[in-house]
């Protein structure tokens, strides 16, 4: 039942990261985010029930994740509206002042 | 691994990981950006299904109040505040596309070879108490208190630097 | 009395000091680079004269002193000097004549800004060609060689801003440099093929001379070939004799001294070295012979349709070269050495007049020249007493010397007998020819502003003219003096009736029919032109053979350079241009990375840790 559990958290990581990748709306680069550290989540749930020493470390640790990549985003959608204040667009390709 | 008797748990596992597919895989390939999130919330609740699944009840109960709840209404949010075309049109970017999705097939490829080469000894039988919020909150006050202090301190600083970023400019 | 031949190795070194200190000096002393050159060669040549005089009586002992130079394993490489009494002469002969014309350029070079320069190239060939005379082993004969060959082509390309200069410079020195390479293979061979891999003289002497079989008659043939094709080079026998005549573009007095009196000489001196090698081969011997009897009448015959003056002695220089080789193919060491000496005097005495000539007319054609003979009587005198010399009239020093050559030919190969009677006709009339064209006649176009030229060029005249005259006395049919002192007695007095009346007759009647069209006038200068045109025209362009040179080997050497110029320009440039073109390309592609956008980036470091995986879990795979 594990590797079941595991190949699933490794489908989603594998589309949130091409998600990150692709997407020009940052909002949706976010979001992809999200999605990779939700597939995290899931691992070390798993783990924590089918793993070598099953414990509730896993699922407390999930919860530090969530917190985490819940303040992670609201942060980075407050940039972005500074951001989009500043620029007037959020399309990820127009940042490139770091180019050359 | 294909021959696994088709159980209760095995049918719910099988209703939960299409939703969570479906979603991801239309979230990338939907056009309207609101959508896009739409289908997130539906793999946020997909997951919170798993985390049942899985004998998490507390994380599931967590996932669908944060995730599918307070995440994409932030995102929504986001997505209003920052542009007001709802369509997103892309130019094609082709090589950049295809590099992409050739990179995240070869990193699903390793893990995968990874999780089917690696034997996993064989687990000792979970012990799930009766009431799965009472042990994960002895666990939290009492091995895991400075972490979660932390946690608490990091909460205040997001949420006070969201506030500072995104205010608007006094005018003066 | 050996204390001066002990002391011969100083002799190249007064001219090798004179070199070096007119090169340190540079070109603005120009006195003192004059007198400095001239003290270096008379030094040299009073300490030359001083060892003749030391050796002149018979069955002195050569002189041999070397030491151990290149230690090889368990070969030793000697280096020293020898002197043995052809070894004196040819010492003697050359300082003179180099210190003679030292003095004359002190006139004719008077105005040329780069005076120093010319005197320090002649000390510098005096110094090579002395070290040349007294190599006691092949290999520092050949360093020798070498650069006397450099310096004839300074003193050829003397005046290097000339296009025509320039050019014969560098003719002279590649088609020497073929011979060169005969030389360097008859060494190699000899090299491989001696005992104990000796070089030096005495052991070839004593091994060829004993015919110990140690070395197979092929392979003595095949070394004898290749030393007569290097003497073939530098002595300008056919078919390399093409760059002597271009070689006229250098200053007058260079002609006279090398390729008069010495360099030249230095193939016919080289052969007179190995003279054991050939001796051991008929089929060389043959060779040499049969080679330097037809470029005696070969080079007689161009003489006769040449208008310039320098050229008219180039020619008769090869064909004289011919006489030599002949009687050293002949098998008489005697016969060629003595012409030699001969040789040096009456032909520098003649480029020399000619030089005098061409200082005072400012021209080189003899049909603008003309009755210079009343404004300019010394050269006059000492040019018809040269022009005599080599026509071979008695008792002038040229008739013995060639007499000697003759009476061999009569005896050994009537055919190269008759060719050589040829010869000497084709000299007198062609002699003849020039000597009325120049100095009798009416005045011709430039010989208005003619005067006498002045002592220092002058005086060298009537030194070599004296010599011309009495030189020839030491060794004649009833005196043989001069070949037993040369050779060890090992050759007789000749004498054959046949060919002392055949060579004056020849001579005569060279003369006669030279002043017949040239001076009387009564047969017209133009019958010959008339009524055969092609043959006039084929000896003027000397028998065409520069330009079947340039057609066979110039043209395909020049377009296989071209064609390697394409390919080192395209092919390799290309390949070059590629590499750069490469790296450039690699780069720009690179850059493109670098846009300033964080998904190619964050698709960069995925794709990086993608393959960094790959390539840690792909090693257990490998074998």
């Amino acid at each position: 039942m594990l590797p079941s559990y595991l190949t699933m958290a490794a489908i989603l990581f594998c589309i949130g990261l091409y998600g990150a990748l692709v997407k020009r709306n940052a909002v949706v680069v976010l979001l992809s985010l999200e999605l990779m550290l939700n597939a995290v989540n899931l691992n070390l749930v798993a783990f924590s029930k089918y793993g070598v020493v099953p414990s509730l470390t896993g699922q407390i640790f999930s919860l530090f994740t969530i917190t985490v990549a819940a303040s992670e985003a609201a942060i980075g959608v407050a940039i972005l509206i500074a951001l989009f204040r500043l620029r007037g667009t959020v399309n990820v390709d127009e940042f490139d002042k770091m180019r050359r | 691994m294909f021959n696994i008797a088709i159980t209760g748990e095995f049918a719910a596992f099988f209703v939960f990981s299409a939703i969570m597919i479906g979603g991801a895989v239309l979230m990338i390939s939907l056009d309207k950006v609101v959508h896009m999130v739409i289908s997130m919330a539906a793999v946020f609740l997909g997951l919170a299904g798993m985390f049942v699944l899985l004998e998490a009840e507390f994380v599931a109960f967590v996932q669908v109040l944060i995730y599918a709840g307070a995440v994409s209404i932030l995102m929504i949010f986001g997505i209003m505040m920052t542009k007001h075309q709802a369509v997103e049109r892309e130019p094609a970017k082709p090589l950049h596309e295809t590099l992409a999705a050739v990179g995240a097939l070869c990193l699903f490829g390793v893990l995968f070879f990874a999780i089917r080469t690696t034997t996993f000894p064989e687990p000792q039988p979970f012990q799930p108490s009766e009431d799965n919020t009472m042990a994960i909150g002895e666990l939290l006050y009492t091995g895991y208190v400075i972490p979660f202090e932390l946690l608490s301190v990091l909460l205040t600083v997001a949420f006070i630097g969201a506030i500072v970023l995104a205010k608007k400019e006094a005018d003066e | 009395m050996d204390r001066y031949t002990q002391a011969a190795w100083l002799i190249p070194l007064f001219p090798l000091a004179a070199f070096l200190v007119l090169t340190a000096l540079g070109r603005s002393y120009r006195r003192a680079g004059v007198f400095i050159g001239s003290i270096g060669s008379l030094a040299a040549f009073l300490l030359s004269l001083l060892i003749v005089i030391d050796r002149l009586g018979a069955n002195e002992v050569d002189y041999n002193y070397s030491f151990d130079w290149i230690v090889i394993g368990d070969y030793t490489l000697r280096i020293g000097f020898e002197v043995t009494n052809l070894t004196a002469l040819m010492l003697a002969v050359v300082t003179l004549v180099s210190f003679l014309i030292n003095v004359y350029s002190a006139g004719y070079m008077k105005n040329d800004e780069r005076i120093t320069v010319f005197y320090g190239y002649v000390a510098l060939f005096t110094f090579s060609m002395l070290g040349l005379v007294l190599s006691d082993n092949l290999l520092s004969l050949y360093i020798f060689w070498e650069l006397v060959g450099v310096c004839s082509f300074l003193l050829i390309g003397f005046w290097f801003t000339l296009p025509k200069a320039r050019a014969a410079a560098k003719k002279a020195f590649i088609v020497t440099r073929i011979g060169d390479a005969g030389l360097l293979l008859a060494i190699l061979l000899l090299f491989w093929y001696m005992p104990d891999h000796a070089l030096d003289f005495t052991t070839i002497q004593s091994v060829f001379d004993g015919q110990s079989g140690a070395i197979t008659n092929g392979i003595t043939t095949l070394i004898a070939l290749l030393i007569f094709l290097g003497a073939a080079g530098k002595s300008g026998q056919f078919p390399l004799h093409v760059w002597l005549p271009d070689a006229m573009e250098g200053p007058t007095p260079i002609s006279a001294l090398i390729h008069a009196a010495t360099m030249v000489a230095a193939g016919v001196f080289l052969i007179a070295r190995t003279f054991d090698i050939f001796q051991d081969s008929a089929a060389a011997m043959e060779t040499v012979a049969y080679v330097g009897g037809f470029t005696a009448l070969f080079a007689a015959t161009i003489a006769l349709a040449q208008n310039d003056i320098k050229r008219i002695l180039a020619y008769s220089t090869v064909s004289q070269l011919g006489y030599m080789m002949m009687a050293l193919g002949l098998g008489s060491l005697t016969g060629g050495i003595f012409h030699l000496f001969t040789h040096a005097f009456f032909k520098a005495l003649l480029f020399l007049g000619a030089g005098s000539i061409i200082h005072a007319v400012h021209t080189q054609n003899i049909n603008e020249m003309g009755g210079l003979g009343s404004k300019m009587r010394v050269t006059a005198w000492t040019f018809a007493i040269g022009s005599l010399a080599l026509s071979g009239i008695p008792p002038l020093s040229g008739f013995w010397s060639k007499d000697l050559i003759l009476t061999i030919a009569w005896e050994t190969n009537p055919l190269l007998f008759i060719a050589g009677l040829a010869a000497a006709f084709c000299t007198a009339l062609y002699m003849t020819r020039m000597f009325f064209l120049v100095f009798m006649g009416k005045p011709g176009a430039a010989s208005s502003s003619a005067h006498e030229s002045p002592a220092s060029m002058t005086l060298p005249m009537v030194l070599l003219a004296v010599l011309a005259v009495a030189s020839g006395f030491v060794e004649t049919p009833w005196n043989s003096s001069f070949g037993s002192w040369i050779h060890d007695g090992s050759e007789e007095a000749h004498s054959s009736g046949v060919a002392i009346v055949g060579s004056i007759a020849a001579s005569f009647l060279g003369i006669y029919i030279g002043w017949l069209v040239y001076g009387k006038r009564s047969v017209s200068r133009t019958a010959f032109q008339e009524r055969t045109p092609w043959l006039v025209k084929l000896l003027e362009r000397s028998y065409y053979v520069d330009e079947l040179y340039a057609a066979i080997i110039v043209k395909p050497l020049k377009l296989l350079g071209s064609s390697l110029m394409v390919i080192d320009a395209y092919v390799i440039g290309g390949i070059v241009r590629l590499t750069g073109a490469a790296a450039s390309c690699a780069g720009r592609a690179a850059a493109r990375l670098q846009n300033g956008q964080v998904q190619a980036y964050g698709l960069a470091a995925v794709i990086g840790f993608v393959i960094l995986v790959a390539a840690i879990v792909g090693r257990r795979f490998l074998p």
